[in-house]
């Protein structure tokens, strides 16, 4: 009886052209996102890797320099697009795309594709993503919302109960019913999505990727699910076809438009972000209380000179067996560095904390909680973004030293004359990036993945029991 | 006229009756307030911020004045000293934040090349500005539709599904009477919310009362009408609320989202920005490639921009602060026409979108109110090619104290020059966006006056 019921919405919902019509305009949809993502995906990806390799062979390749010019003439981190990001481009559009990394100074991420944009980009992107989490819901509603309302409208409900099937039972099956008719629309998208990803890495196996893919579309499924029951149990409490509709439509305009938005803002009026200026200033106060790679007059490096003199056993700084210009130059890295750190973290704490409000409305709102594990698993989301800022961090300190290092080694004091050559930063790494693995993505969205199931459970049982109390009359 | 104010009474009566309508338009003001306050608390926190950069800079002047005590060279000064460039928010922003927060609308200046300090953004949260902004603009160009929706998608066919409509026809009243009255009563509640929510929006943001508060409420109204007449045109097809909602959401999605994002999908490939990248690692290699060319070479291509300092003393030594801020202007000179492309790819950018946004009338008026509170790129850009200037104008002061070797004394702080830029409004743009958006009003209302009188005939 309920493989039937299940059959019958499946194949009746099939019969309706209007919902034939508005799957195929979705499935169209679908794979136009596809395509425009693969395309901006691969522009974007080239660009920067034209231009990272650029830099990169401009490093190794540089006139013969002093190590510390060397420091200043720094390199730069392009961030790579990670390769499912096509899918969602989540925050990509709205992060910069390069780090200019030198010796002192960090600095900021540039050139966003938003600030490349007029307030046209502020009305939404066209992606996968965009279609799977804001088109799909409204499908699901259109297909569902009359599911039981009608049968009351005509009084078929009655006579399905006279079967002696109950109520619950044929909600059941009229989920399952609706579950593959979306499959239908879904399926063929994801499928020709996932060839696609893996047919430009000649499908080569990255185990990593395939997880993310595979929790991408598993985190999708689940949310579908929780608008198919949603909507059927709309649908059993309401008397009337379109007043059901009009709620549905109302929960998903406060879900996909409102809530996001306004949680977002909340965040931001909660928590203040300080100005990037404001947090130089800061910086510069916290780093001129220690010493000053250029400046090795004051007290502090006079102090840290005798330091130096005692342990060496030497008069005079020019009798160092290493180079004193490039250990303070280090040691002025260092600290300058430790502050930086110690304010960044502060800044990304705070962004954080207004990220939170966002994450916790995910338990109002599945729309928010999948928007976020999309995010991860696509390697477009802020942590992710961090990481990238981080690694660049990173790896602009250790060229710093390292160049610090040549200077203490291989130049003599206060030599300031001497060019190395191309050889010597050949010794140097390029700046590689990797993004980190699915596990890492996954624990950072813990919230919205509990907020994510919780919904599932909570439509499944709560839901389902406002299906028992149906009165038919 | 007797019967039409009956109509509209009962419909107050109905509306009042109905809680659903009523709790609909106040979460909508409520909405609306919640858009006000945050826009303006924004602006008010930007107009802050931009205050404290004032702070800052007396705070670096005062640092510079204890490690320089006496005269100093000026080019110590053009190195550690720093100024800023500020991109004051119009009057109007508050009630259209646009793309104000995206764009930096200050940029920290040194006498250093530009080019590498010019694109330096600010510190924003991803997520918040992909969430985008919820201020009035906002509200009117996304929310009161949805309203407007709520509010009309039944407004014939209830009476038909309750079985009303053929008791109101036996009256000695016609039926384009009883939708013009509950089309009127509609708008006059929607309407009226609407322009209640842009004047107390004027009010609290306190703009500059000028002629765009009649543009501002010409646009809220043509807007409101013009969704008003979407829902006469779906109504005049005269079938059933769940084929109108959903219909009418239809057009609301295909509107502000499906075709805006494929207008920047099609702005994006049609107008590339390419020169982002190749500018920046341009002007590095220029800049410090000036260290390793011989000097005479230098500043003898930087006496062709500036040949008032040809007859200057020659450079002696290793290093002279003249030498190094001719090869920093030197890096800017050698990425001008990259940089001139760069800012006249953006500008194209947001004409493309200006040409095509006939095609959503919701992009159209999201246009206007940008336009109108100049929070929007062209802004942005303004203010770039300001602050441009400005650097020229701070080279023009230091560069006499370095070439003619003048110490740079206390009092040649407050010399100093200043910047400061607010943006203007864009009116051609907003007054050719109210003529398109008057076309659309009425290019949907004679399209439901012509479906109207064609399905006419099938109700009677």
């Amino acid at each position: 009886m309920v493989k039937s019921i299940a059959q019958k919405e499946f194949i009746s919902t099939l019969r309706d052209r209007r919902f034939v019509v508005l799957s195929v305009l979705v499935l169209l949809l679908l794979l136009a996102a596809t395509v425009v993502g693969l395309y901006s995906y691969h522009t974007q990806q080239q660009e920067r890797d034209v231009a990272q390799q650029t830099v990169n062979h401009q490093f190794q390749n540089s006139a013969d320099r002093h190590p510390h010019r060397m420091a200043h003439y720094g390199s730069y981190a392009f961030r790579p697009k990670s390769s499912i990001s096509f899918l969602d481009f989540g925050l990509d559009s709205y992060t910069g795309a390069s780090v200019f990394m030198e010796a002192h100074r960090q600095n900021s991420a540039n050139f966003s594709q938003a600030q490349q944009s007029s307030s046209l980009i502020r009305f939404g992107e066209m992606t996968v993503a965009f279609v799977l989490q804001m088109l799909l819901p409204l499908l699901i509603i259109f297909l569902c919302f009359s599911t039981f309302t009608q049968e009351k409208e005509t009084g078929t409900l009655k006579i399905l109960l006279s079967q002696g099937v109950s109520l619950r039972e044929i909600a059941w099956a009229k989920i399952a019913g609706y579950g593959k008719t979306v499959a239908l629309v879904v399926g063929p998208a994801l499928l020709i999505a996932s060839l696609l990803l893996f047919g430009r890495s000649g499908f080569e196996w990255h185990t990593d990727v395939l997880v993310r893919l595979l929790l991408f579309i598993g985190f999708y499924l689940v949310y579908f699910f929780i608008f198919v029951v949603l909507s059927v149990v709309v649908s059993g409490v309401h008397q009337r076809s379109s007043t059901a509709l009009v709620t549905l439509l109302g929960i998903w305009i406060l879900c996909c438009v409102i809530i996001p938005k306004a949680s977002a803002n909340l965040g931001n009026t909660l928590y203040t972000t300080p100005t990037r200026a404001q947090m130089d200033a800061d910086v510069h106060e916290e780093v001129a209380k220690g010493i000053d790679g250029h400046n090795s007059q004051d007290a502090r490096a006079e102090a840290f000179k005798k330091e130096l003199l005692q342990k060496y056993g030497a008069d005079s700084l020019s009798q160092l067996p290493v180079n004193f210009d490039g250990i303070i130059m280090a040691v002025g890295e260092e600290q300058s560095t430790k502050v930086y750190r110690e304010y960044f973290a502060e800044l990304t704490d705070i962004f954080q904390k207004q990220n939170r409000v966002s994450e916790w409305a995910g338990f109002l709102n599945p729309y928010l909680a999948v928007r976020n594990l999309s995010m991860g698993m696509a390697g477009s989301d802020f942590p992710h973004y961090l990481h990238f800022q981080n690694e660049a961090e990173q790896y602009r300190y250790h060229l710093a030293q390292s160049l610090n290092h040549i200077q203490t080694t291989r130049l003599k004091y206060k030599d300031k004359t001497t060019r190395l050559s191309a050889d010597t930063w050949k010794e140097l790494a390029p700046f590689t990036y990797e993004a980190p693995p699915v596990q890492w993505a996954l624990g950072s969205h813990l919230i919205s993945l509990v907020a994510l199931f919780l919904w599932l459970a909570l439509v499944c049982t709560l839901g389902l029991r406002l299906i028992d109390k149906i009165q038919i009359a | 006229m007797k019967p039409f104010w009956i109509l509209i009474k009962y419909e107050w009566l109905n509306f009042r009756a109905y809680r659903g309508l009523v709790i609909l338009s106040t979460l909508a003001l409520v909405a609306g307030l919640y858009g006000i306050y945050y826009g303006t608390t924004e602006v008010e926190r930007q107009r802050e911020n931009i205050a404290g950069l004032e702070v800052l800079t007396q705070h670096n002047v005062a640092e510079m004045k204890t490690k320089y005590p006496s005269e100093a060279d000026a080019g110590d000064i053009g190195y550690y000293h720093s100024t800023f460039a500020v991109h004051h928010p119009d009057s109007w922003a508050s009630l259209s934040l646009g793309q104000r927060d995206v764009n930096p609308y200050y940029i920290k200046l040194r006498l250093l090349n530009l080019q590498s300090q010019l694109y330096d953004s600010e510190n924003i949260n991803p997520l918040k500005v992909l969430s985008g902004n919820f201020d009035l603009a906002f509200v009117l160009v996304y929310l009161f539709p949805l309203l407007i929706i709520g509010l009309c998608f039944n407004i014939l066919s209830i009476e038909k599904e309750q079985g009303t409509l053929p008791l109101l026809l036996s009256q000695p009243i016609s039926l384009p009477l009883i939708v013009g009255a509950k089309l009127t009563f509609r708008m006059m509640v929607v309407l009226g919310m609407a322009l209640l929510l842009s004047i107390v929006a004027m009010v609290w943001g306190a703009v500059v009362p000028d002629a765009r508060i009649a543009l501002w409420l010409g646009v809220v109204v043509l807007y409101c009408v013009f969704w008003f007449g979407m829902a006469f045109l779906v109504a005049a097809l005269q079938k059933n609320s769940a084929f109108n909602a959903v219909t009418l959401l239809g057009v609301w999605l295909l509107l502000t989202i499906i075709i805006p994002a494929l207008l920047n999908v099609y702005v994006s490939i049609r107008q590339p920005v390419p020169q982002a990248l190749a500018l920046t690692i341009k002007q590095r290699e220029v800049v410090h490639g000036g260290w390793d060319k011989p000097k005479r070479e230098t500043m003898e291509a930087f006496f062709v921009r500036y040949p008032q300092y040809r007859d200057t003393a020659e450079i002696q030594g290793r290093f002279a602060w003249k030498w190094y801020y001719a090869f920093h202007l030197l890096g800017d000179i050698a990425v001008e026409d990259l940089a001139k492309e760069y800012q006249s790819s953006l500008q194209a950018r947001h004409d493309l979108v200006q040409n095509l946004n006939v095609l959503s009338v919701p992009v159209n008026v999201q246009g206007i109110f940008n336009a109108m509170a100049g929070s929007d790129l062209p802004s942005y850009l303004q203010f770039l090619q300001s602050a441009t200037h400005y650097h020229d104008t701070l080279r023009e002061f230091y560069y006499p104290f370095l070439f003619k070797q003048v110490g740079f004394t206390h009092a040649d702080y407050a010399r100093e020059p200043r910047h400061s830029f607010t943006s203007t409004s864009d009116m051609p743009s907003a007054k050719n966006g109210l003529v398109k958006l008057l076309l659309s009003v009425l290019v949907v209302f004679a399209a439901g006056l012509l479906l109207f009188r064609w399905k006419e005939a099938s109700v009677k």
